[in-house]
Protein backbone atom coordinates (compact mmCIF):
# COMPACT_ATOMS: atom_id res chain seq x y z
CA UNK A 1 0.00 0.00 0.00
CA UNK A 2 1.23 3.19 -0.88
CA UNK A 3 2.07 5.88 1.41
CA UNK A 4 -0.87 7.93 -0.73
CA UNK A 5 -3.80 5.60 0.93
CA UNK A 6 -2.58 6.34 4.24
CA UNK A 7 -2.85 10.00 3.69
CA UNK A 8 -5.96 11.79 4.99
CA UNK A 9 -7.60 14.87 3.15
CA UNK A 10 -5.58 17.63 3.88
CA UNK A 11 -8.71 19.18 5.33
CA UNK A 12 -7.08 21.68 6.80
CA UNK A 13 -6.93 24.17 3.31
CA UNK A 14 -10.60 22.98 2.51
CA UNK A 15 -12.18 21.30 -0.45
CA UNK A 16 -12.73 23.00 -3.55
CA UNK A 17 -15.87 23.18 -5.20
CA UNK A 18 -16.24 24.12 -8.50
CA UNK A 19 -18.91 25.01 -10.67
CA UNK A 20 -17.90 23.77 -14.02
CA UNK A 21 -14.37 24.95 -14.77
CA UNK A 22 -14.98 27.83 -12.40
CA UNK A 23 -13.54 27.83 -8.90
CA UNK A 24 -16.72 29.55 -6.59
CA UNK A 25 -15.50 28.41 -3.02
CA UNK A 26 -14.27 26.13 -0.62
CA UNK A 27 -16.20 23.75 1.30
CA UNK A 28 -15.38 24.19 5.02
CA UNK A 29 -12.22 25.29 5.39
CA UNK A 30 -11.13 23.44 8.89
CA UNK A 31 -7.67 24.12 9.70
CA UNK A 32 -9.07 23.65 13.27
CA UNK A 33 -9.23 19.88 12.37
CA UNK A 34 -5.77 19.74 11.51
CA UNK A 35 -4.66 17.97 14.67
CA UNK A 36 -7.38 15.08 14.63
CA UNK A 37 -6.13 14.12 11.23
CA UNK A 38 -2.29 14.49 12.12
CA UNK A 39 -3.81 11.91 14.98
CA UNK A 40 -5.20 9.75 12.17
CA UNK A 41 -2.36 8.92 10.55
CA UNK A 42 -0.35 7.95 13.87
CA UNK A 43 -3.06 5.67 14.15
CA UNK A 44 -3.89 7.85 17.54
CA UNK A 45 -7.76 8.91 18.42
CA UNK A 46 -7.36 12.82 19.96
CA UNK A 47 -10.42 15.24 21.12
CA UNK A 48 -10.55 18.80 21.19
CA UNK A 49 -9.73 19.26 25.38
CA UNK A 50 -10.82 21.99 26.67
CA UNK A 51 -8.32 23.79 29.50
CA UNK A 52 -10.11 25.71 31.14
CA UNK A 53 -13.07 23.24 32.47
CA UNK A 54 -11.66 19.73 31.71
CA UNK A 55 -14.38 18.93 29.15
CA UNK A 56 -13.59 17.06 26.28
CA UNK A 57 -15.18 17.96 22.80
CA UNK A 58 -15.93 16.80 18.92
CA UNK A 59 -12.80 17.60 17.04
CA UNK A 60 -14.47 20.38 15.12
CA UNK A 61 -15.18 21.94 17.90
CA UNK A 62 -13.78 25.55 17.99
CA UNK A 63 -15.17 27.17 21.25
CA UNK A 64 -15.99 25.42 24.82
CA UNK A 65 -20.03 24.78 24.59
CA UNK A 66 -20.00 24.55 28.08
CA UNK A 67 -17.60 27.21 29.88
CA UNK A 68 -16.94 29.04 26.56
CA UNK A 69 -13.42 29.21 26.56
CA UNK A 70 -11.63 29.10 23.00
CA UNK A 71 -8.77 27.61 24.43
CA UNK A 72 -9.41 23.93 23.14
CA UNK A 73 -6.49 21.25 22.41
CA UNK A 74 -6.07 18.34 21.29
CA UNK A 75 -5.43 15.32 23.35
CA UNK A 76 -5.00 11.65 22.81
CA UNK A 77 -8.02 9.50 24.31
CA UNK A 78 -8.76 6.16 25.46
CA UNK A 79 -10.85 5.00 21.97
CA UNK A 80 -12.93 3.39 23.99
CA UNK A 81 -16.97 3.24 23.66
CA UNK A 82 -19.99 1.25 23.30
CA UNK A 83 -22.64 1.48 19.98
CA UNK A 84 -25.44 4.14 20.81
CA UNK A 85 -26.93 3.50 17.38
CA UNK A 86 -26.60 2.57 14.29
CA UNK A 87 -27.42 1.16 10.59
CA UNK A 88 -26.66 -1.53 8.13
CA UNK A 89 -26.20 0.14 4.79
CA UNK A 90 -27.57 -2.14 2.14
CA UNK A 91 -27.74 0.79 -0.86
CA UNK A 92 -24.57 3.12 -1.56
CA UNK A 93 -24.52 6.46 -1.85
CA UNK A 94 -21.50 6.59 -4.01
CA UNK A 95 -19.93 3.49 -6.59
CA UNK A 96 -16.40 3.64 -4.12
CA UNK A 97 -18.84 2.24 -1.58
CA UNK A 98 -20.96 -0.20 -3.73
CA UNK A 99 -18.58 -3.56 -3.13
CA UNK A 100 -18.25 -3.37 0.39
CA UNK A 101 -22.22 -3.75 1.24
CA UNK A 102 -23.53 -4.36 3.40
CA UNK A 103 -21.59 -2.31 6.06
CA UNK A 104 -22.32 -0.77 9.09
CA UNK A 105 -22.36 3.37 9.93
CA UNK A 106 -23.18 4.60 13.32
CA UNK A 107 -22.92 6.90 16.15
CA UNK A 108 -19.67 5.62 19.00
CA UNK A 109 -20.85 7.09 22.41
CA UNK A 110 -16.75 7.38 23.79
CA UNK A 111 -16.14 7.34 27.41
CA UNK A 112 -14.89 11.24 27.55
CA UNK A 113 -18.73 11.88 26.59
CA UNK A 114 -18.10 12.31 22.95
CA UNK A 115 -19.98 10.99 20.11
CA UNK A 116 -18.43 10.65 16.74
CA UNK A 117 -19.97 9.32 13.42
CA UNK A 118 -18.16 6.50 12.24
CA UNK A 119 -18.10 2.77 10.83
CA UNK A 120 -18.36 0.28 12.80
CA UNK A 121 -16.67 -3.48 11.92
CA UNK A 122 -17.96 -6.67 13.62
CA UNK A 123 -14.72 -8.13 15.47
CA UNK A 124 -16.18 -10.58 16.75
CA UNK A 125 -19.65 -8.47 16.82
CA UNK A 126 -22.89 -8.70 16.88
CA UNK A 127 -23.18 -4.84 16.07
CA UNK A 128 -26.07 -3.65 18.58
CA UNK A 129 -27.22 -0.60 20.57
CA UNK A 130 -25.05 -0.81 23.81
CA UNK A 131 -22.06 -2.91 22.40
CA UNK A 132 -18.92 -2.55 23.91
CA UNK A 133 -16.26 -0.97 20.92
CA UNK A 134 -12.64 -0.24 20.17
CA UNK A 135 -11.52 2.11 17.94
CA UNK A 136 -8.83 1.13 15.19
CA UNK A 137 -8.13 3.08 11.45
CA UNK A 138 -8.69 1.77 8.43
CA UNK A 139 -8.07 2.75 4.86
CA UNK A 140 -11.33 3.27 3.82
CA UNK A 141 -13.00 2.93 0.04
CA UNK A 142 -12.76 6.45 -0.95
CA UNK A 143 -8.94 5.92 -0.06
CA UNK A 144 -9.29 8.09 3.56
CA UNK A 145 -7.64 7.11 6.28
CA UNK A 146 -10.21 6.73 9.13
CA UNK A 147 -10.82 5.48 12.69
CA UNK A 148 -13.49 2.95 12.49
CA UNK A 149 -14.59 1.11 15.57
CA UNK A 150 -14.48 -2.72 16.36
CA UNK A 151 -17.98 -3.98 18.08
CA UNK A 152 -17.70 -7.09 20.01
CA UNK A 153 -15.46 -8.70 22.25
CA UNK A 154 -13.24 -7.54 25.84
CA UNK B 1 -54.66 32.95 26.61
CA UNK B 2 -53.38 33.89 22.72
CA UNK B 3 -50.60 36.30 22.23
CA UNK B 4 -51.02 39.55 20.27
CA UNK B 5 -49.56 38.12 17.10
CA UNK B 6 -51.54 35.06 16.71
CA UNK B 7 -53.90 35.63 13.97
CA UNK B 8 -52.19 39.56 13.43
CA UNK B 9 -51.54 37.98 9.86
CA UNK B 10 -53.53 36.11 6.80
CA UNK B 11 -52.22 34.21 4.05
CA UNK B 12 -54.67 36.35 1.11
CA UNK B 13 -53.18 34.83 -1.97
CA UNK B 14 -51.57 31.40 -3.39
CA UNK B 15 -50.13 30.53 -6.54
CA UNK B 16 -48.53 27.39 -7.23
CA UNK B 17 -46.63 25.95 -10.25
CA UNK B 18 -46.17 21.79 -10.95
CA UNK B 19 -43.89 20.10 -13.40
CA UNK B 20 -43.20 16.56 -14.35
CA UNK B 21 -40.19 14.86 -15.17
CA UNK B 22 -40.33 14.13 -18.95
CA UNK B 23 -42.72 17.33 -19.73
CA UNK B 24 -41.62 18.44 -22.65
CA UNK B 25 -39.94 21.80 -21.52
CA UNK B 26 -37.54 21.11 -18.69
CA UNK B 27 -38.69 23.75 -16.07
CA UNK B 28 -36.48 25.54 -13.74
CA UNK B 29 -37.42 26.14 -10.20
CA UNK B 30 -36.98 29.48 -11.28
CA UNK B 31 -39.48 29.31 -13.67
CA UNK B 32 -41.71 28.06 -11.24
CA UNK B 33 -40.97 29.89 -9.02
CA UNK B 34 -42.17 32.79 -10.91
CA UNK B 35 -44.75 31.82 -12.28
CA UNK B 36 -46.24 30.84 -8.82
CA UNK B 37 -45.39 34.33 -7.88
CA UNK B 38 -47.41 36.08 -10.46
CA UNK B 39 -49.91 34.12 -9.39
CA UNK B 40 -50.24 34.73 -6.43
CA UNK B 41 -50.01 38.27 -6.57
CA UNK B 42 -52.69 37.93 -9.04
CA UNK B 43 -54.60 35.65 -6.63
CA UNK B 44 -53.96 38.52 -3.59
CA UNK B 45 -55.09 41.09 -6.44
CA UNK B 46 -51.78 42.89 -5.51
CA UNK B 47 -49.56 45.11 -7.64
CA UNK B 48 -45.51 44.31 -7.35
CA UNK B 49 -44.59 47.61 -5.65
CA UNK B 50 -47.35 47.08 -3.02
CA UNK B 51 -44.57 43.52 -2.19
CA UNK B 52 -42.73 44.89 0.96
CA UNK B 53 -40.99 42.06 1.86
CA UNK B 54 -39.75 38.71 0.00
CA UNK B 55 -38.91 35.83 1.82
CA UNK B 56 -38.01 32.54 0.06
CA UNK B 57 -36.35 29.39 1.12
CA UNK B 58 -33.04 28.46 0.95
CA UNK B 59 -31.45 28.26 -2.99
CA UNK B 60 -32.87 24.94 -4.78
CA UNK B 61 -30.66 22.09 -5.25
CA UNK B 62 -31.24 22.70 -9.01
CA UNK B 63 -30.43 26.23 -9.40
CA UNK B 64 -27.26 26.66 -7.15
CA UNK B 65 -26.86 30.64 -6.62
CA UNK B 66 -25.20 32.40 -4.14
CA UNK B 67 -28.68 34.38 -3.35
CA UNK B 68 -31.52 33.14 -5.12
CA UNK B 69 -34.09 35.61 -3.67
CA UNK B 70 -32.03 38.28 -5.93
CA UNK B 71 -32.77 36.26 -8.81
CA UNK B 72 -36.12 36.00 -7.79
CA UNK B 73 -37.13 39.82 -7.01
CA UNK B 74 -35.14 40.90 -10.57
CA UNK B 75 -37.71 38.24 -12.40
CA UNK B 76 -40.43 39.66 -10.87
CA UNK B 77 -39.45 43.67 -11.04
CA UNK B 78 -39.98 44.18 -7.15
CA UNK B 79 -37.68 46.59 -4.73
CA UNK B 80 -38.87 45.08 -1.01
CA UNK B 81 -38.13 46.64 1.89
CA UNK B 82 -37.24 43.07 3.17
CA UNK B 83 -35.48 40.52 1.60
CA UNK B 84 -33.73 37.13 2.38
CA UNK B 85 -33.67 33.27 2.00
CA UNK B 86 -34.71 31.31 4.94
CA UNK B 87 -32.25 28.64 5.39
CA UNK B 88 -33.48 26.17 8.69
CA UNK B 89 -33.42 23.79 5.20
CA UNK B 90 -36.27 22.43 4.20
CA UNK B 91 -37.71 23.96 7.71
CA UNK B 92 -37.38 27.59 6.29
CA UNK B 93 -40.20 27.17 3.82
CA UNK B 94 -42.45 27.42 6.46
CA UNK B 95 -39.97 30.06 8.56
CA UNK B 96 -40.78 32.42 5.84
CA UNK B 97 -44.32 32.86 6.83
CA UNK B 98 -42.89 33.31 10.03
CA UNK B 99 -40.46 36.31 9.19
CA UNK B 100 -43.51 37.75 7.35
CA UNK B 101 -45.66 37.30 10.29
CA UNK B 102 -43.44 39.36 12.42
CA UNK B 103 -42.58 42.39 9.92
CA UNK B 104 -46.13 42.64 8.86
CA UNK B 105 -47.07 42.55 13.24
CA UNK B 106 -44.29 45.03 13.40
CA UNK B 107 -45.45 47.44 10.99
CA UNK B 108 -42.84 47.63 9.04
CA UNK B 109 -44.49 46.11 5.60
CA UNK B 110 -48.03 45.75 4.31
CA UNK B 111 -47.73 42.87 1.98
CA UNK B 112 -45.17 40.03 2.11
CA UNK B 113 -44.23 37.47 -0.40
CA UNK B 114 -42.96 34.30 0.51
CA UNK B 115 -41.79 31.66 -2.50
CA UNK B 116 -40.36 28.19 -2.50
CA UNK B 117 -39.53 26.51 -5.16
CA UNK B 118 -37.78 23.23 -6.00
CA UNK B 119 -37.34 21.28 -8.93
CA UNK B 120 -34.44 18.52 -8.16
CA UNK B 121 -36.79 15.71 -9.58
CA UNK B 122 -36.06 17.07 -13.16
CA UNK B 123 -32.97 17.83 -12.95
CA UNK B 124 -30.81 16.20 -10.61
CA UNK B 125 -29.77 12.14 -9.22
CA UNK B 126 -31.19 12.65 -6.17
CA UNK B 127 -29.79 9.99 -4.43
CA UNK B 128 -25.98 10.49 -5.06
CA UNK B 129 -26.26 14.36 -4.98
CA UNK B 130 -28.44 14.28 -1.39
CA UNK B 131 -25.77 12.38 0.29
CA UNK B 132 -23.62 14.68 -0.36
CA UNK B 133 -25.70 17.63 1.08
CA UNK B 134 -26.89 15.78 4.52
CA UNK B 135 -23.80 14.12 6.00
CA UNK B 136 -20.62 16.69 7.29
CA UNK B 137 -17.85 15.84 4.01
CA UNK B 138 -15.45 15.28 5.96
CA UNK B 139 -16.68 13.60 9.41
CA UNK B 140 -19.79 11.52 7.64
CA UNK B 141 -19.26 10.88 4.11
CA UNK B 142 -16.07 9.11 4.07
CA UNK B 143 -17.81 6.41 5.94
CA UNK B 144 -20.27 5.32 3.13
CA UNK B 145 -23.09 7.02 4.99
CA UNK B 146 -26.09 7.54 2.73
CA UNK B 147 -28.98 9.48 3.43
CA UNK B 148 -31.41 6.91 4.84
CA UNK B 149 -28.37 5.58 7.10
CA UNK B 150 -28.22 8.90 8.78
CA UNK B 151 -31.99 9.09 9.37
CA UNK B 152 -31.67 5.66 10.10
CA UNK B 153 -29.39 6.80 13.56
CA UNK B 154 -32.71 8.28 14.96
CA UNK B 155 -34.41 5.15 13.82
CA UNK B 156 -32.29 2.41 15.72
CA UNK B 157 -32.36 4.47 18.82
CA UNK B 158 -35.71 5.30 18.91
CA UNK B 159 -37.14 1.91 18.57
CA UNK B 160 -34.65 0.92 20.65
CA UNK B 161 -35.91 2.94 23.20
CA UNK B 162 -39.33 2.84 22.76
CA UNK B 163 -39.87 -0.61 21.66
CA UNK B 164 -41.65 0.53 18.32
CA UNK B 165 -41.57 -2.51 16.19
CA UNK B 166 -40.91 -2.01 11.82
CA UNK B 167 -44.56 -3.24 11.74
CA UNK B 168 -45.95 -0.25 13.60
CA UNK B 169 -43.71 2.20 11.16
CA UNK B 170 -45.06 0.45 8.18
CA UNK B 171 -48.36 1.37 9.12
CA UNK B 172 -47.34 5.04 8.23
CA UNK B 173 -46.09 4.09 4.86
CA UNK B 174 -49.84 2.13 4.25
CA UNK B 175 -51.74 5.24 5.54
CA UNK B 176 -49.89 7.82 3.60
CA UNK B 177 -50.44 6.04 -0.01
CA UNK B 178 -53.99 5.50 0.70
CA UNK B 179 -54.28 9.44 0.67
CA UNK B 180 -51.71 9.56 -2.13
CA UNK B 181 -54.25 7.33 -4.18
CA UNK B 182 -56.85 10.13 -4.40
CA UNK B 183 -54.44 13.02 -5.02
CA UNK B 184 -53.58 13.87 -9.01
CA UNK B 185 -50.42 15.20 -8.51
CA UNK B 186 -49.07 12.76 -5.64
CA UNK B 187 -46.01 10.38 -7.27
CA UNK B 188 -47.48 7.12 -6.20
CA UNK B 189 -50.93 7.94 -6.88
CA UNK B 190 -51.44 4.89 -10.04
CA UNK B 191 -48.88 2.42 -7.79
CA UNK B 192 -52.25 1.19 -6.00
CA UNK B 193 -52.52 0.51 -2.40
CA UNK B 194 -49.79 -1.17 -0.25
CA UNK B 195 -50.11 -3.61 2.61
CA UNK B 196 -47.70 -3.30 6.07
CA UNK B 197 -46.59 -7.26 4.61
CA UNK B 198 -45.31 -5.30 1.88
CA UNK B 199 -43.54 -2.81 3.16
CA UNK B 200 -41.39 -5.21 5.46
CA UNK B 201 -40.91 -7.28 2.73
CA UNK B 202 -39.38 -4.26 0.59
CA UNK B 203 -35.63 -4.45 -0.16
CA UNK B 204 -33.49 -3.30 3.04
CA UNK B 205 -31.71 0.43 2.47
CA UNK B 206 -30.10 1.14 5.44
CA UNK B 207 -31.64 -0.96 8.38
CA UNK B 208 -34.06 -0.69 10.26
CA UNK B 209 -35.40 1.15 7.04
CA UNK B 210 -36.89 -0.67 3.97
CA UNK B 211 -37.46 0.75 0.60
CA UNK B 212 -41.34 1.64 1.33
CA UNK B 213 -40.10 3.39 4.99
CA UNK B 214 -38.32 5.64 2.89
CA UNK B 215 -40.16 9.16 0.73
CA UNK B 216 -40.19 8.73 -2.25
CA UNK B 217 -37.73 11.79 -4.46
CA UNK B 218 -40.56 14.05 -6.09
CA UNK B 219 -40.66 12.73 -10.10
CA UNK B 220 -41.15 16.70 -11.11
CA UNK B 221 -40.58 20.05 -9.31
CA UNK B 222 -43.26 22.51 -7.64
CA UNK B 223 -43.24 25.83 -6.72
CA UNK B 224 -45.47 27.52 -3.74
CA UNK B 225 -46.10 31.17 -3.66
CA UNK B 226 -48.30 32.92 -0.74
CA UNK B 227 -49.18 36.40 -0.30
CA UNK B 228 -49.33 37.47 3.50
CA UNK B 229 -50.74 40.81 4.69
CA UNK B 230 -51.39 42.08 8.12
CA UNK B 231 -55.17 41.27 10.01
CA UNK B 232 -56.51 44.84 9.27
CA UNK B 233 -55.62 44.58 5.43
CA UNK B 234 -57.01 41.74 5.52
CA UNK B 235 -60.38 42.07 6.54
CA UNK B 236 -60.91 45.31 4.73
CA UNK B 237 -59.51 44.00 1.25
CA UNK B 238 -59.44 40.41 0.87
CA UNK B 239 -62.31 38.39 1.79
CA UNK B 240 -60.62 34.86 1.30
CA UNK B 241 -58.45 35.09 4.15
CA UNK B 242 -56.92 32.47 5.93
CA UNK B 243 -55.44 33.05 9.28
CA UNK B 244 -52.12 32.29 10.78
CA UNK B 245 -53.10 31.27 13.71
CA UNK B 246 -49.84 29.94 15.61
CA UNK B 247 -46.01 29.34 14.85
CA UNK B 248 -43.10 28.08 16.48
CA UNK B 249 -39.27 26.93 15.06
CA UNK B 250 -36.72 24.89 16.78
CA UNK B 251 -33.11 24.09 15.26
CA UNK B 252 -30.88 21.63 17.01
CA UNK B 253 -27.73 20.79 14.88
CA UNK B 254 -26.57 20.51 11.35
CA UNK B 255 -24.77 16.90 10.76
CA UNK B 256 -26.25 13.99 12.79
CA UNK B 257 -22.66 13.05 14.13
CA UNK B 258 -22.50 16.24 15.96
CA UNK B 259 -26.09 16.53 17.38
CA UNK B 260 -25.36 13.54 20.03
CA UNK B 261 -22.65 16.60 21.48
CA UNK B 262 -25.59 19.30 21.81
CA UNK B 263 -27.73 19.02 24.84
CA UNK B 264 -28.53 20.99 28.09
CA UNK B 265 -31.21 22.98 26.47
CA UNK B 266 -35.04 21.64 25.34
CA UNK B 267 -35.72 19.28 23.54
CA UNK B 268 -32.55 17.87 24.63
CA UNK B 269 -32.19 18.45 28.50
CA UNK B 270 -30.80 15.66 30.49
CA UNK B 271 -28.19 14.18 27.84
CA UNK B 272 -27.61 13.65 24.44
CA UNK B 273 -30.45 11.55 22.95
CA UNK B 274 -31.53 11.07 19.40
CA UNK B 275 -35.56 10.43 20.19
CA UNK B 276 -36.25 13.72 20.51
CA UNK B 277 -36.36 16.73 17.88
CA UNK B 278 -37.31 20.48 18.03
CA UNK B 279 -40.33 19.67 16.66
CA UNK B 280 -41.53 19.40 20.15
CA UNK B 281 -40.55 22.91 21.16
CA UNK B 282 -42.02 24.18 17.41
CA UNK B 283 -45.10 22.79 18.46
CA UNK B 284 -45.51 23.81 21.69
CA UNK B 285 -44.77 27.66 21.01
CA UNK B 286 -47.41 27.50 18.35
CA UNK B 287 -50.01 26.25 20.52
CA UNK B 288 -49.28 28.75 23.04
CA UNK B 289 -49.47 31.54 20.77
CA UNK B 290 -53.00 30.75 20.20
CA UNK B 291 -53.92 28.58 22.66
CA UNK B 292 -55.37 25.66 20.90
CA UNK B 293 -54.57 22.04 21.75
CA UNK B 294 -53.87 19.05 19.77
CA UNK B 295 -57.76 18.13 20.01
CA UNK B 296 -58.14 21.34 18.19
CA UNK B 297 -56.66 20.18 15.22
CA UNK B 298 -58.66 19.00 12.39
CA UNK B 299 -56.01 17.82 9.93
CA UNK B 300 -52.18 17.68 10.28
CA UNK B 301 -49.21 17.69 7.92
CA UNK B 302 -45.84 17.05 8.25
CA UNK B 303 -42.57 16.65 5.48
CA UNK B 304 -40.84 13.97 8.04
CA UNK B 305 -39.74 11.96 4.99
CA UNK B 306 -39.33 8.31 6.55
CA UNK B 307 -41.91 6.46 8.05
CA UNK B 308 -40.80 6.06 12.18
CA UNK B 309 -39.72 10.13 11.38
CA UNK B 310 -43.79 10.58 11.06
CA UNK B 311 -44.86 8.50 14.38
CA UNK B 312 -42.30 10.32 16.25
CA UNK B 313 -43.23 13.55 15.10
CA UNK B 314 -47.10 12.75 15.91
CA UNK B 315 -45.48 12.45 19.46
CA UNK B 316 -43.78 16.03 19.16
CA UNK B 317 -46.72 17.88 17.86
CA UNK B 318 -48.89 16.54 20.73
CA UNK B 319 -50.82 13.80 19.18
CA UNK B 320 -49.95 11.34 21.20
CA UNK B 321 -47.49 10.70 24.24
CA UNK B 322 -43.44 10.47 23.64
CA UNK B 323 -42.80 6.55 22.87
CA UNK B 324 -46.59 6.06 22.06
CA UNK B 325 -46.37 7.17 18.08
CA UNK B 326 -45.99 3.02 17.08
CA UNK B 327 -49.01 2.16 18.74
CA UNK B 328 -51.06 5.56 17.84
CA UNK B 329 -51.22 4.55 14.65
CA UNK B 330 -51.47 0.80 14.91
CA UNK B 331 -54.90 1.39 16.52
CA UNK B 332 -56.03 3.12 14.20
CA UNK B 333 -55.14 6.78 15.22
CA UNK B 334 -54.20 7.61 11.27
CA UNK B 335 -56.02 5.69 9.24
CA UNK B 336 -57.51 7.30 6.07
CA UNK B 337 -61.01 5.56 7.54
CA UNK B 338 -61.86 7.57 10.70
CA UNK B 339 -58.40 8.38 12.02
CA UNK B 340 -56.63 11.98 12.52
CA UNK B 341 -56.31 12.92 8.77
CA UNK B 342 -52.44 13.30 8.80
CA UNK B 343 -50.42 13.57 5.64
CA UNK B 344 -53.22 14.28 3.28
CA UNK B 345 -51.73 14.82 -0.37
CA UNK B 346 -49.97 11.83 0.90
CA UNK B 347 -47.04 12.76 2.29
CA UNK B 348 -43.34 12.60 1.68
CA UNK B 349 -43.35 8.86 1.56
CA UNK B 350 -46.27 8.95 -1.17
CA UNK B 351 -47.08 12.16 -2.53
CA UNK B 352 -43.25 12.72 -2.56
CA UNK B 353 -40.14 15.04 -1.25
CA UNK B 354 -39.74 18.25 -3.22
CA UNK B 355 -36.90 18.88 -0.89
CA UNK B 356 -38.97 22.17 0.21
CA UNK B 357 -41.81 23.56 0.39
CA UNK B 358 -45.29 25.32 0.85
CA UNK B 359 -47.23 22.32 -1.31
CA UNK B 360 -47.96 20.99 2.38
CA UNK B 361 -49.76 24.27 3.44
CA UNK B 362 -50.89 25.13 0.68
CA UNK B 363 -52.75 21.69 0.57
CA UNK B 364 -54.25 22.52 4.07
CA UNK B 365 -55.62 25.53 3.08
CA UNK B 366 -56.81 24.01 0.03
CA UNK B 367 -58.74 21.40 2.59
CA UNK B 368 -59.58 24.45 5.04
CA UNK B 369 -61.91 25.89 1.98
CA UNK B 370 -63.28 22.78 0.79
CA UNK B 371 -61.50 22.93 -1.98
CA UNK B 372 -58.80 20.07 -2.13
CA UNK B 373 -57.47 18.09 -4.98
CA UNK B 374 -57.16 15.45 -3.43
CA UNK B 375 -59.72 13.38 -1.06
CA UNK B 376 -61.92 16.48 0.67
CA UNK B 377 -61.92 16.60 4.68
CA UNK B 378 -65.14 16.93 5.48
CA UNK B 379 -65.52 20.35 7.67
CA UNK B 380 -61.59 21.33 8.45
CA UNK B 381 -61.73 24.52 10.74
CA UNK B 382 -57.93 24.41 11.79
CA UNK B 383 -54.88 22.69 10.36
CA UNK B 384 -51.48 22.12 11.10
CA UNK B 385 -48.07 21.92 9.16
CA UNK B 386 -44.88 20.64 10.32
CA UNK B 387 -41.87 21.58 7.97
CA UNK B 388 -38.53 19.54 8.63
CA UNK B 389 -35.04 20.02 7.73
CA UNK B 390 -32.68 17.13 7.93
CA UNK B 391 -31.58 15.31 9.54
CA UNK B 392 -34.19 15.81 11.59
CA UNK B 393 -32.21 18.84 12.40
CA UNK B 394 -35.03 22.40 11.58
CA UNK B 395 -38.45 22.07 12.54
CA UNK B 396 -40.92 24.83 11.83
CA UNK B 397 -44.97 24.62 12.38
CA UNK B 398 -47.86 26.57 11.60
CA UNK B 399 -51.39 26.19 12.65
CA UNK B 400 -53.77 27.67 9.88
CA UNK B 401 -57.30 28.69 10.70
CA UNK B 402 -60.33 29.54 8.46
CA UNK B 403 -61.47 31.94 11.04
CA UNK B 404 -59.34 34.86 12.79
CA UNK B 405 -58.41 33.36 16.36
CA UNK B 406 -59.39 36.18 18.96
Amino acid sequence: MSQDMHAPIDWSKGMDLMAGPYFVGLYQPSPETAGFWDGVVRDELRLKHCAACGRFHHPKRIACTECGSTGLAFRAVSGIGEVYSFSEVHRAPAPAFVASLPYTVGVVRLIENVSLFTRFIAEPGPIQIGAPARVAFRTLEQGHRMPVFLVGGP
Amino acid sequence: MTKPIASSTAIVGIGRALAWRGDAERKTPLQLGVTAAVDALRSAGIRRDQVGALFTGRTPQAYMVLQYNQSLLSELKIGPTLNTEVTAHGGGALGTLQLAALALHAGVIDYALCVTNEASGIWLDQVTSNAAWEGDLQFEAPYGASTPSLYAQFASRYMHEYGVTPDMCAKVSVENRNWALHHPHAAMRGKGPITVDDVLSSRMIASPLRLLDCAVWYPGGIATAMVVTRADIARAAHPRATWIAGFGQCSTHEWVGERMNSWGYEPILDGPNLVRTGAGVAAKQAYAMCGLTPRDIGIVQSSAPFSFANLMMLEELGFCGPGEGGAFAQSGGIDFDGGLPFNTMGGYLSFGQVAQGLYNLNETIDQIWGEAEGFQVPDVKVGMVHGHGGPLACHSVVIVSREQMQ
